[in-house]
């Protein structure tokens, strides 16, 4: 990630290979100091790298468990026996069985199959178990009912099939491959960090090269001029910034799975925050993926059902007697049942066995009744016809208390509609004339018009005489009567939106995010629940509104003045790009409907060439090459297939729209807290420069050492950093635009100069006057020492003689130079106390950000303190490391410095929020 | 003074430090002087003309020896080619120059063996006669030896403020070839005390430091000498230092070719 950084630290590890290769060659007894500052440049830069790498695996583990994926062994008939070998050993031609609950180990061609049942979901998105037969109905190889695909699950029943197709020649290979060659863009933290680089080794390189040639036509040697090379680049790499940036992004991942983002790549959490567009399914992730009853006709009136997450109870009201009559249809006319052993298991989150309409109805009828199960055995079930697409309905037949059989229906109301002569109106069955029919009708249409299934209830009580209770039902021959029944109701079922969805896409729109639904359903369900979620907000038109409101043809309407749009998957095949791209441009509000996974691919790179940050949320195996084109690809935690997980960036635990929102949140967070932690740490590294320019043009002794420089950079300055990573959010930062790609750059010049010129200068200034200090009182005095260097680097200069008379030797100097380094190094470090406290905020004053509501800055700085003792006193004093022991005063001598510091980025702040839009604003602020 | 400085327990070092109720200074000053280091003419004002604040990074002298040689600490002499040496005579000469009497007019005699302390504010300095090199003094020999083979060298003692060395300190030198005998001046290489303590640039502005001149001695066929001299007899003058070379001793070459 930090490529750049390295290669300078290379470089600067490589010249001092050569300044010791130099040196020794000269003279064998030559200081090991430049071999040994290029064993540490090598070290840190691999260190660095390791441990970024290591940040990167330890959060890329957590789903290291993906290799599931592949069945490991099947069940293969070769040579007239039944052998279980290892799926990869599969050939084409195998005859495999499978039976419910294994994985296919490759795609065969059904030969025989017993209600064999598969999970196509990972690869169509279906979610309905799909029958497998050896009937070919259909061209296409994913629609045919006799073809069973690799890794998908067989749910019931056995069969038997022959291998088509192995490995990566399988469907799901394919688009896995698909996918893999589905190129990815450069996330856009990857960007400006490689433009930070740019910026850090441009002035770098441009300040060691002009330096180099001062010091050579100021006649230095050449290997100084290189050790002064080493010393300006040592200076101006931020050699713990990739450490503290790798840090800062996997605690922000850490943050995040805990709000139920799993984030694969840590740079993928950024990019969440610098989306622009979200692509989002709608089963599941904007709606609970379940099946609820959303609305109930009886009585000729609409009743509204409660379907949020926790339904306790209903509380429309129940006291008509056809209510009686509709409930006890839907408690008996219905095949679902509770799974064993869920007694203490709350209703909604019981497991059911049934398909999703009856599940819904079950749990409906168990919350409003309870004990379900009780009143179906009271009412004994005689006969049943299960529902088949054939004639739209299912129907059963039950004893009932008073001697009489029920027979009571349910299916498609228009098919209901049809057996019935009656209808129940307040318990009473009245004649079914026009106006009822009207009515049903009326109800029928809105209901199905807010995008719900809509089913119709009917029942009959079989006359005593005709059917005693020893009458044999015969479902065959249907030996009872089928026909004018009398209709009780309808009840309206839809898969609801999650609850906190809806504010969660309010959220999005503050922030300027754009949320695009996708989905395979019909258009008619996406639009009421865009409507719902509040995608298609409540007073915005698409086309065909405003063409129904004004009563003129579609073709008519101004695109313009329509804000929404649902689009089709067969009005986007039909689209050129250009089109596309003028529809994503024109609408604020999209849904795309009946959409294939392959579609969604298409709408990405639409979305990014308006140069947007596209998420894409996906479960399907098809999904993953959309997944991996988007900026983000979001894969489902719960219904994601592993595919699709493997491809996405990031892993939704909870399925939830609303989750990604709080990751956003949280990837902005961390692109201002990022700023900050490149402006601290950028502002020391003149503090660092300065002492190695003035050293070359003044020729003073050395201020500060290059291993003292590695101990600030790797030392003092790195919790403080990465404390800053745990900054809060200054302002709301879901009220603002999301940050444009080009524009708002993570280092700006702004950010720049005012690190580098004018806290870096301040710092370097306080710097000097602890080295000075350092120098004047042991008596070496600031006139003195300007262009003493020669004579002060002299080896065979043992009586120096300092400001008072007294004579020195090259070791006392030594001695004293390293007094200075460490002077320098403690004047830097509580300068960076202030800074670190001045970076807390960008614009806000640090006591309405609060100084203590980050703890962890205060740990930085007791750490910056702390490392700082014990350099200082002693256990630096190794001569390598060239720390001295300093005297307590010293720690002072940089304190106004500091309180200089704090005082001016206050100043600085106050100006900006006084003043916005000013000339100082537009520079001051970075 | 030096030595106080550094037994001062490090303890109440910091307690004084925060706050010391005496002189009721905060963090080693009072409010005035926080006023003034504002102000930033805190280098100045805490600086003393007379003696630096702190000396504990020079507690004791560095030898070195005059001429200097070029590299290696070896001097090397060709008596056949007078350009060989000829740097070394006129670096000997320049440093001999302001120990010639004309120049120590103003140096008074003082009582040897004693330390001359004095309490006014400008210092007398204690005159050091060349007479007492000897032959090396160049009073004779204007080449110091160089000229006949037999090279004089002149070890000093590195002035440092306030240095009263303990005990009886003289140079001593030893060389490891047998065949090379040296000689030094004053005998056996003494240091007088009474150029101690030194005050100071610019108090002592007369101030020379006593010297010691080494003669080495060729006999003849040798022509290596390896010569190393330290500060003896006197406890607080190290020579032992392990990473200073040159703290109370000096170790170089003369090498003589014909």
């Amino acid at each position: 990630m930090v490529g750049g950084f390295s290669s300078l630290l290379w470089a600067g590890a490589i010249l001092c290979f050569i300044a010791y290769v130099i040196e020794f060659t000269k003279d064998n007894s030559a200081s090991m100091d430049n071999l040994f500052l290029g064993i540490v440049l090598v070290l840190v830069v691999i260190l660095t790298g390791m441990f970024a790498y290591y940040q990167e695996a330890k959060s890329t583990n957590i789903i290291g468990s993906i290799s599931k994926m592949i069945p490991r062994k099947a069940l293969v008939i070769r040579d007239g026996e039944k052998k279980e070998i290892p799926a990869e050993e599969l050939v084409v031609g195998d005859i495999v069985e499978i039976k419910g609950g294994d994985q296919i180990p490759a795609d065969i061609r059904i030969l025989d199959s017993q209600g064999c049942k598969v999970d196509n979901s990972s690869l169509t998105g279906e979610s309905e178990p799909q029958l497998r037969s050896c009937h070919f109905t259909h061209e296409n190889p994913l629609e045919t009912k006799n073809i069973g695909f690799y890794s998908t699950t067989c749910l019931e029943g056995t069969a038997t099939g022959m291998v088509i197709n192995t490995g990566d020649r399988t469907i799901i290979g394919r688009i896995a491959s698909l996918a893999s060659s589905v190129g990815q863009e450069k996330t856009p933290i990857a960007i400006e960090i490689e433009h930070f680089v740019h910026i850090v080794a441009g002035v770098a390189v441009s300040i060691g090269i002009v330096f180099f040639i001062i010091a050579i036509c100021m006649k230095y040697r050449v290997l100084d001029a290189v050790i002064f090379l080493i010393g300006i680049i040592l200076a101006n790499v931020p050699e713990g910034l990739v450490a503290a940036v790798t840090v800062s992004l996997s605690l922000t991942a850490k943050r995040m799975a805990k709000k139920n983002c799993l984030v694969k790549n840590l740079e993928a959490v950024e990019t969440l925050g610098s989306t622009s567009i979200i692509c989002s399914d709608k089963t599941g992730t904007l709606t609970q993926n379940r099946m609820t009853v959303a609305h109930l006709w009886f009585d000729n009136q609409i009743y509204r059902a409660d379907t949020s997450e926790d339904q306790k109870a209903q509380s429309f009201d129940q006291s008509s007697a056809t209510w009686a009559s509709l409930l006890n249809i839907v408690t008996l006319c219905n095949r679902a049942e509770f799974g064993a052993g869920q007694e203490n298991v709350s209703i909604m989150k019981k497991i059911v066995m049934g398909d999703a309409s009856e599940t819904a109805l079950l749990k409906f009828s168990e919350v409003i009744m309870g004990d379900v199960i009780e009143r179906r055995k009271r009412n004994k079930k005689v006969a049943e016809i299960p529902f088949n697409s054939l004639n739209k309905f299912q129907l059963s037949i039950h004893e009932t208390d008073d001697k009489r059989f029920l027979l009571v229906m349910k299916g498609a109301p228009e098919a209901i509609l049809e057996k019935c002569s009656t209808i129940m109106f307040n318990g009473q069955e009245q004649p079914l004339d026009e106006s009822a029919r009207e009515a049903f009708q009326t109800a029928y249409m809105l209901l199905g018009g807010l995008g719900e299934r809509v089913l119709g209830f009917c029942h009959l009580y079989l006359p005593e005489d005709e059917f005693p209770d020893t009458y044999s039902f015969d479902t065959e021959t249907m030996n009872f009567p089928t026909s004018d029944l009398c209709f009780v109701g309808l009840i309206s079922l839809i898969d609801p939106p999650r609850s906190n969805v809806p504010d969660a896409i309010i959220k999005c729109r503050s922030a300027g995010i754009k949320v695009i639904m996708v989905t395979g359903d019909h258009p008619i369900t996406a639009k009421a629940i865009a409507r719902s979620v509040g995608i298609i907000s409540a007073n915005s038109e698409t086309v065909e509104d405003i063409a129904k409101r004004l009563k003129i043809p579609v073709e008519q309407v101004n695109k313009r003045e329509a804000k929404a749009a649902v689009v089709s998957g067969m009005e986007l095949k039909e689209m050129s790009p250009e089109q596309l791209d003028e529809l994503l441009k024109n609408h604020s509000e999209i849904v795309f409907a009946r959409t294939s996974p392959q579609q969604k691919l298409i709408i990405v790179e639409g979305c990014q060439r308006q140069d947007a940050v596209v998420a894409v949320t996906g479960d399907g195996v098809n999904d993953s090459p959309a997944l991996k084109k988007a900026n983000i690809g979001i894969a489902m935690g719960f219904a994601g297939s592993d595919a699709a997980k493997i491809a996405a960036d990031m892993v939704l635990l909870d399925d939830n729209f609303a989750s990604i929102v709080t990751g956003i949140e949280e990837g902005r967070l961390i692109f201002d807290n990022l700023k900050k932690i490149i402006a601290f740490t950028l502002t020391k590294n003149i503090a660092e420069l300065c002492p190695f320019l003035i050293f070359i043009i003044a020729g003073v002794p050395l201020p500060i050492g290059t291993i003292v420089i590695l101990f600030i950079d790797l030392g003092t300055d790195i919790i403080p950093s990465i404390a800053l990573a745990y900054e809060k959010a200054e302002s709301d930062i879901m009220n603002r635009k999301p940050r444009h790609k080009k524009k708002d750059r993570l280092v700006n010049h702004q950010l720049a100069l005012y690190s580098y010129l004018h806290i870096g200068i301040l710092q370097s200034v306080g710097g000097f006057f602890a080295y000075f200090t350092a120098y004047a009182v042991q008596g070496f005095r600031p006139d003195l020492l300007l262009y003493l260097r020669p004579l002060w680097v002299d080896d065979t200069i043992n009586d120096l003689e300092d400001s008072y008379g007294q004579e020195w030797t090259k070791y006392q100097r030594n001695h004293l130079e390293w007094t200075g380094y460490t002077a320098y190094f403690v004047a830097v470090m509580v300068q960076q106390i202030a800074d670190v406290i001045i970076r807390k905020t960008r614009i806000n004053s640090i006591f309405q950000q609060g100084l203590f509501r980050n703890k962890y800055i205060w740990v930085g700085i007791a750490s910056q303190i702390i490392i700082a003792v014990i350099l200082s006193s002693g256990f630096g004093s190794v001569p390598i490391l060239s720390f001295t022991t300093l005297r307590v005063q010293y720690w002072f001598v940089a304190v106004p410095y500091a309180i200089v510091i704090w005082l001016y980025d206050e100043f600085r702040k106050l100006l900006i929020r006084r003043y916005p839009g000013s000339w100082w604003d537009k520079n001051m602020y970075y | 003074m030096s030595k106080e400085e550094k037994k001062l327990n490090p303890e109440d070092n910091w307690r004084n430090f925060i706050y010391n109720p005496l002189t009721s200074e905060v963090l080693g000053r009072t409010a005035e002087s926080w006023g003034e280091y504002g102000a930033g003419r805190r280098l100045g004002q805490t600086l003393s003309d007379e003696t630096p604040k702190y000396q504990d990074l020079i507690a004791s002298p560095g030898l070195s020896i005059i001429p200097k040689p070029m590299n290696a600490l070896e001097i090397f002499v060709n008596i056949s080619e007078k350009t060989s040496y000829e740097h070394y005579v006129t670096a000997l000469g320049h440093f001999l120059k302001k120990y010639e009497d004309s120049m120590q007019e103003k140096n008074i005699e003082c009582e040897s063996g004693i330390f001359f302390e004095q309490k006014s504010r400008s210092k007398l300095a204690c005159k050091f006669s060349l007479k007492i090199l000897q032959v090396c003094s160049g009073l004779n020999d204007s080449s110091y030896g160089f000229d006949e083979g037999s090279p004089c060298v002149i070890l000093k003692m590195n002035r440092i403020i306030g240095l009263k060395p303990e005990g009886n300190p003289s140079i001593q030198c030893h060389v490891k070839e047998e065949r090379v005998n040296l000689v030094t001046f004053p005998d056996a290489g003494k240091i007088d005390l009474m150029y101690f303590p030194y005050y100071g640039k610019k108090a002592h502005k007369n101030y020379l430091q006593p010297l010691v001149a080494l003669k080495v001695n060729f006999q003849p066929g040798s022509e290596e000498a390896s010569i190393e001299c330290k500060v003896e007899g006197s406890p607080n003058l190290k020579n032992q230092d392990e990473r200073d070379k040159f703290l109370g001793r000096i170790a170089f070459k003369v090498t003589l070719a014909h």
